[in-house]
């Protein structure tokens, strides 16, 4: 197990390095600069900025300073449009909103999806099951881009009961419609690939062995049943984590959270450089992460797989 | 010999005559109106400002934040006057190149120390200074003062600028240039004063809410970039008193449909209205969504240099596409909040601009069709030999709906064959600055409230000027009017040569198109640089 863990490492590494060259050049591949600007500025002034950002640099000195800069004292550089912040301030700031918003949306899409997912199965062909299907198939259908504004209109305008955006300091009211909004589409997934999964292992050899123990329904499916049919829903579930974050881009543009979405989407139209690819490192660093803890949930689930 | 400039004395007595008990009872001190308990005012900005530092501020929402936490040399009024702000005024020399500032001795920075001539130097020196590599270095440039271009082109050091501490309350400004507009320029951010000592000890990271020491009218209390940031009264500020609003709150809403809904949730008293809303908002609340004119023009460049197509050379195919494009169309039916047709490049709006009298603005629609027809068979296009070429916009939903219709109507009169091609911004003014065009939307609004802001944009050494026009005759002129006594003869012969020429086609003039709550007094609706100040803003009690 632990030497897996080493070796995972080991792969990210050049992985996340490989990210980083191929980001950097594709950035700098994109017509214009960050300060490109309909005001264009006079040559002696541009190359004064450029001077100070060290962009008057050949390319690949521009990206070993960037690297060693990362390495030896984790800085990754200044924000081109935000004068008094920098890359690392603009992440600790914007990351733990787009964490706050991106966990809560993964308990929420998990624990409903699942739960829908199982009562469809234990109750197969009922009413219970239709209903959850429709609803898992109805949440499918509603991405974050039209429940934004389905929230906000009705929430907001309507109802007069939630504040129709903003974070002030994290309080629960400005929580609910960005969660729900992110969580909603996942729900649908999460609860057919629960369903289907329990459905498949409780015809299993295995299961019908232990009801013809005598074991309760109850014992059955919470003792036997539940680990295997989690196993795909975990797979799925490890890139769902890594969508809710990234896919906050949209809640935290629409709700204005303050939430990195926003700083990540701003960098790259404003070819704010630095933060463009700090956000993507750290993206990048998330899912390789969240990849490496789903396939060590797998051995936890799972008894034939060991590592 | 010098000149004394009689400068608002009165507006200052009046005003301070005017304070005293009537906050306390809760109506406004002149016009009487009973004031709300809350005041606290709330407007929607579209992105996050990029900074707050007054040397180094270039976007509007950020200059609306600096214009509130600082205080230049002058002010503006709710018509765009000047008013003295940290000066009680100025002299000015014979020959106009020396200025005089009189700083006002009870004006104190938020942690106290007093504001003095050489915070001013500081600012100024600070703002051309290389090292500080600012984007609006150009401003100090523009303002004509002495050393300044030497001193961005770093050949020079900063202390030569043209601005000296006389003692601490008398500011002397050296200029290169008579410039009959620079007691304006002394109302943008970029000469706010900034305090050294806190510069110094925090480095860039000054503007902070926790480190900023200001001198206006209020200090920055919170800030979450990306989502908002509030500023509150300075109890330090020379004028607290007459201050009303307590607080102001900027939320940073990207969608504008979003930022409207809130609006009128009432989470905010103002937002900007989406385009092709003002007739359903203005109907269903008459009271709140207004539109008035603003500095701003829109506009289609020819590209005439080398690159530029071959047809567009041919001065009767510019006229026949200009004359082709029915304006009223375009600002009644899909804009429609009150934009103003557009015939002349400088906006009517501008002040000490009359527009001249040009031909296409007399005639009827269906005469200018008529002519474009003529004037485009003239140069030797029609329906067996149609006119193509291709139109390049940013990516933007309005953009577009005026481009699809210019083209439409290009194509039923004219029978030209209209490419449209929409790019992102950035990529967008890469490939217009590199004349990777033929036909490209363009738009700009003025830095200061003089037709030369928009004028100067077609000069031939102009670093704007896209489509690379050029006439000699309109350099001389604009190059006659910096130092010209009465400008208005110079500015008009430049406009009536650009609309012989048609190097652009001006298409319309922004209007600001705002929902705005009722409950807001002294908006300056009148100021056509929308240079508005939260410290002359009232909220009135409902």
């Amino acid at each position: 197990m632990f030497a897996y863990i080493i070796r995972r490492v080991m792969v990210a590494v050049p992985t996340l390095l490989l990210l980083i060259v191929a980001s950097f050049f594709l950035m700098h591949l994109a017509p214009g600069g960050p300060f490109t600007s309909e005001r264009p500025l006079p040559p002696a002034v541009l190359a004064n900025i450029e001077a100070r950002y060290g962009l008057d640099q050949p390319l690949l000195v521009q990206l070993w300073d960037y690297m060693t800069n990362i390495i030896l004292h984790f800085d990754f550089g200044p924000s081109f449009k935000f004068k008094d912040r920098d890359v690392n301030d603009i992440i600790a700031q914007g990351f733990p909103i787009s964490l706050t918003y991106g966990s809560l949306s993964f308990l929420v899409a998990t624990i409903a999806g699942i739960s829908l997912g199982i009562a469809a199965a234990i109750k197969h062909n009922s009413w219970i099951d239709y209903t959850a299907v429709s609803l898992g198939i109805a949440a499918q259908a509603l991405p974050n881009f039209i429940m934004g504004p389905i929230l906000i209109l009705t929430f907001t305008l309507w109802l007069g009961l939630l504040p129709g955006g903003g974070w002030n300091g994290g309080q629960w009211q400005y929580l609910i419609m960005p969660v729900i909004a992110l969580a909603t589409s996942y729900i649908g997934n999460i609860t057919r690939i629960t369903r289907s999964s329990m459905l498949e292992v409780m015809n299993s050899n295995f299961i019908r062995t232990a009801r013809a123990k005598g074991l309760p329904q109850r014992t059955v499916i919470w003792r036997h049943a539940m680990k295997p049919t989690l196993l795909p829903v975990i797979s799925y579930l490890g890139p769902v984590f890594v969508y809710v974050l990234t896919g906050s881009v949209f809640v935290d543009l629409y709700f204005s959270t303050g939430g990195l979405g926003q700083s990540y989407v701003n960098s790259a139209l404003t070819r704010d450089y630095a933060v463009l690819l700090g956000v993507t490192i750290l993206y990048g660093a998330l899912t390789i992460f969240v990849n490496l803890l789903t396939d060590l949930a797998y051995a936890w689930f799972d008894p034939k797989i060991r590592y | 010999m010098k000149q004394m400039t009689k400068l608002m004395l009165t507006t200052v007595l009046s005003a301070s005559v005017m304070t005293g008990a009537s906050f306390a009872a809760g109506t406004h001190p002149t016009t009487g109106e009973p004031l709300a308990d809350d005041q606290t005012f709330t407007y929607r900005v579209l992105d996050e400002h990029s900074s707050v530092d007054p040397q180094v501020v270039e976007d509007v929402s950020g200059s609306e934040i600096v214009r509130d936490l600082f205080e230049g040399l002058m002010n503006q009024d709710e018509n765009g006057e000047l008013v003295p702000g940290v000066a009680t005024g100025y002299d000015v020399s014979e020959d106009k190149l020396t200025y005089t500032f009189h700083l006002r001795p009870e004006a104190v920075w938020s942690n106290g120390d007093p504001v003095v001539a050489g915070d001013f130097v500081f600012a100024w020196r600070r703002a051309a200074d290389p090292a500080l590599a600012s984007p609006y270095q150009w401003f100090i440039e523009l303002m004509s003062l002495e050393n300044a271009s030497e001193i961005v082109a770093g050949d020079m050091a900063p202390e030569e600028l043209g601005v000296t501490a006389v003692d601490d309350h008398t500011l002397e400004v050296k200029l290169t240039a008579p410039l009959p507009y620079f007691p304006y320029m002394t109302t943008h951010a970029t000469t706010f004063p900034s305090p050294q000592k806190v510069i110094e000890e925090f480095g860039e990271e000054w503007t902070r809410p926790e480190n900023i020491v200001s001198n206006g009218a209020y200090i920055l209390t919170e800030h979450l970039p990306n989502e908002r940031s509030v500023r509150e009264r300075n109890e330090m500020y020379w004028d607290n008193e007459n201050t009303i609003i307590d607080k102001v709150v900027a939320l940073v809403i990207n969608d504008e449909n979003v930022a409207l809904t809130r609006y009128l949730a009432g989470e905010l008293d103002r937002t900007e209205v989406p385009a092709g809303q003002y007739p359903r908002l203005h109907e269903e609340y008459p009271d709140e969504a207004i539109s008035f004119p603003r500095l701003c023009n829109y506009y289609y460049t020819f590209n005439l240099s080398d690159s530029g197509p071959e047809a567009f050379k041919d001065v009767n195919v510019r006229k026949a596409l200009a004359l082709a494009v029915d304006r009223k169309i375009i600002v009644e039916n899909i804009l429609a909040g009150g934009q103003p047709e557009a015939y002349t490049f400088t906006p009517e709006a501008v002040a000490g601009f009359t527009p001249p009298t040009v031909p296409m603005a007399e005639m009827t629609q269906a005469d200018r069709d008529a002519m474009a027809t003529e004037l485009l068979a003239e140069a030797g296009y029609g329906s067996d030999n149609p006119l193509s070429f291709s139109l390049v916009y940013n990516t933007s939903e309005a953009h577009e709906k005026i481009a699809v219709a210019l083209s439409q109507m290009w194509k039923q009169k004219l029978g030209a064959e209209v490419e449209l091609a929409n790019m992102e911004w950035k990529v967008f003014l890469e490939e217009r600055g590199n004349q990777n065009f033929e036909l490209a939307r363009g738009a700009w609004c003025g830095d200061y409230n003089e037709a030369s802001t928009f004028l100067d944009l077609l000069d031939s050494q102009s670093g704007y000027n896209d489509g690379k026009y050029s006439n000699e005759e309109y350099d001389s002129l604009l190059e006659a009017a910096k130092t010209a006594e009465d400008t208005t003869p110079l500015y008009t012969s430049a406009e009536q040569i650009l609309a012989e020429e048609m190097p652009v086609i001006p298409i319309y003039h922004y209007a600001g198109v705002y929902m705005m709550d009722s409950d807001v007094g002294n908006w300056p609706v009148n100021n056509v640089e929308q240079n508005w100040y939260s410290k002359n803003l009232y909220k009135i009690a409902e």
